[in-house]
């Protein structure tokens, strides 16, 4: 997570205006979705790996990072697909060339699909969404939530780190029961603090003159239509090659 | 007692749970000062320091802004607060934003200025701070002095009468308290008054143009710096020990040259460049002090 974190604040295209990353990565989704996989995934797979290494300057090893976690889902799940069970002759399994195509659709098109999430996650920060997300009708309330959440989430995790490396220092982890102990310990300690950092982070927001709506700001990012439509004319050179090399293929 | 900005009278504060915090204090900052106030961990600084912004409501005793009792309505604190800003002494307890810019745009927001306004204000309080460069970095990625300094911009950008800043330089290595200083310097140049709470007696002696010795909830003495820190007995009550470089100047005899208190070293460096003129002299005066130094070279 922090490696996303840290890619999406620093990448080449985090300064634009995120309707130009989010339009084309939908674009992409959709064919994913809706045109035959074994053409188009491998090609949506690939354009993502190149804008992100070429475009954004966010190296492949951060993708592959990212696709791990739905590969590893889908190595397991997708021979589930391709084996039916047949009780027409006895109980028995089977594989059937429909099943074989439908486990490789379906994996290609579920990992094309998260490239394209991918892509947004690693060039896009949390915040950079909260002004679309407000213009998209979510109540200011909860955008606020979300970012602090998310601001928090981080001051958290190194108390967590800190505590428990407090904790491994004096042999807190040296056996199974320990550990369940000190992970216990630790989880009420962190309760305790957030309860704290809330009261404190109240005093600091009232000393600023808080009353009620967490208004920032938001960050200059001019829409480029230029470039908006640089990346939709992707999208739609991707659809159509993709439509080209399948009927091709067949 | 004519130039007090803000004034505390026989402020009491007994905490919910029964801890008696402030036992009856009185304390003045006066416009365009710079008022430490030194007192040892659990002295009550902090809890003090929350009344100067009206976040704690005194249990006794009152607190007089412009000579009048503040009040503590929502609009009296709005007014207030935006005359007195408060730094807190954990940085991550006042940054709740995503971005440094972010961030620091909430005070000027929330005293109803204008994007454009808030733009230059946010882009002003990051210069005064030299942190210019990190406006568009998350929050969570600084480190702590770059988050302490963002803490001190987001309170800045509102442009406050008094900065009130507790332990502003604690966790802070050298080179970042120097930084930081430097920084407040220019503030208090151009007309901030700067009230900091510590219990580093050298960082006062060094920095502050007043002092309020605090012990056990209550202002043992309040003065000029040289004059309060170079007072045995209150420092000795309020378990601290007078700055070295206070001592080493004392020591060194400015006294003696009468009336001219002001000139005492106030730094590091000034003290040294005060030790080498007197061994030089001495050196003039009665050659066995550090005549066998040249003699040695001769040999």
């Amino acid at each position: 997570m922090r490696a996303i974190d840290h890619y999406a604040w620093t990448n080449r295209w985090r300064g634009r205006h995120p309707a130009e990353k989010l339009l084309p990565a939908f674009g992409l989704l959709l064919l994913t979705l809706i045109l035959p996989p074994p053409t188009t995934g491998p090609l949506v797979l690939a354009t993502v790996a190149l804008t992100l290494a070429y475009g954004a300057a966010v190296p492949l090893r951060a993708l592959l990072a990212v696709l791990a976690a739905p590969a590893a889902f889908l190595l397991f799940g997708a021979p589930f697909l391709a084996v039916s069970v047949n009780f027409s002759d006895g109980p028995g399994l089977h594989l059937s060339p429909e099943g074989l195509r439908l486990a490789r659709d379906t994996g290609i098109r579920a990992l094309a699909a998260v490239s394209c999430l991918a892509f947004l996650t690693l060039t896009t920060p949390l915040a950079d969404w909260a002004p679309l997300l407000r213009r998209a009708g979510i109540p200011a309330g909860v955008v606020e939530l979300i970012l602090l959440i998310y601001r928090l989430i981080f001051v958290f995790a190194e108390r967590a780190l800190t505590g428990r490396r407090a904790q491994v220092a004096r042999l807190g982890y040296s056996r199974i029961d320990r550990g369940v102990r000190s992970t216990g310990l630790l989880a009420g300690n962190l309760f305790q603090r957030a309860l704290e950092q809330a009261r404190r982070l109240e005093i600091g927001l009232a000393a600023r003159g808080y009353s009620g709506e967490l208004r920032v700001l938001s960050p200059e990012q001019p829409l480029s239509w230029l470039r908006l439509a640089a990346g939709m004319a992707l999208v739609a050179l991707i659809g159509v090659a993709s439509g080209l090399l399948a009927r091709g293929l067949s | 007692m004519t130039g007090s900005l803000l004034a505390v009278r026989g402020l009491e504060y007994v905490y919910p749970g029964g801890v008696v915090a402030l036992r009856g204090l009185d304390l003045n900052i006066e416009h365009g000062r710079k008022l430490a106030i030194l007192g040892p961990n659990g002295s009550g600084k902090t809890t003090l320091l929350l009344h100067l912004n009206g976040t704690f409501q005194p249990t006794g005793g009152e607190i007089l802004l412009d000579g009048r009792p503040a009040g503590y309505d929502r609009r009296s604190l709005n007014q207030w607060r935006r005359r007195v800003g408060l730094v807190l002494q954990e940085p991550d307890d006042q940054l709740f934003a995503a971005t440094v810019e972010q961030d620091v745009s909430f005070g000027p927001l929330n005293l109803g200025l204008s994007e454009a306004e808030t733009r230059k204000r946010v882009g002003e309080a990051l210069e005064a701070l030299r942190i210019a460069p990190l406006a568009a970095r998350a929050t969570h990625t600084l480190s702590f002095g770059q988050k302490k300094r963002v803490a001190i911009a987001g309170i800045l950008a509102m442009r406050p009468e008094i900065l009130v800043l507790d332990e502003p330089t604690a966790g802070l290595d050298p080179h970042g308290v120097t930084h930081l200083l430097g920084a407040l310097q220019q503030l208090h140049e151009t007309g901030t008054t700067l009230v900091f709470s510590t219990h580093d007696a050298e960082l006062a002696y060094a920095w502050a143009d007043r002092v309020a010795v605090f012990h056990d909830g209550m202002v043992l003495c309040q003065g000029e710096t040289a004059a309060v820190l170079g007072d045995r007995e209150v420092m000795r009550r309020a378990r601290l020990r007078p700055p070295l470089l206070l001592e080493l100047a004392q020591l060194l005899g400015e006294s003696e040259t009468g009336g001219e208190r002001r000139s005492l070293p106030r730094s590091r460096e000034a003290l040294l460049a005060r030790l080498r003129e007197r061994l030089a002299t001495a050196d003039g005066r009665d050659g066995p002090v550090s005549a066998h130094r040249p003699r040695r070279a001769a040999e």
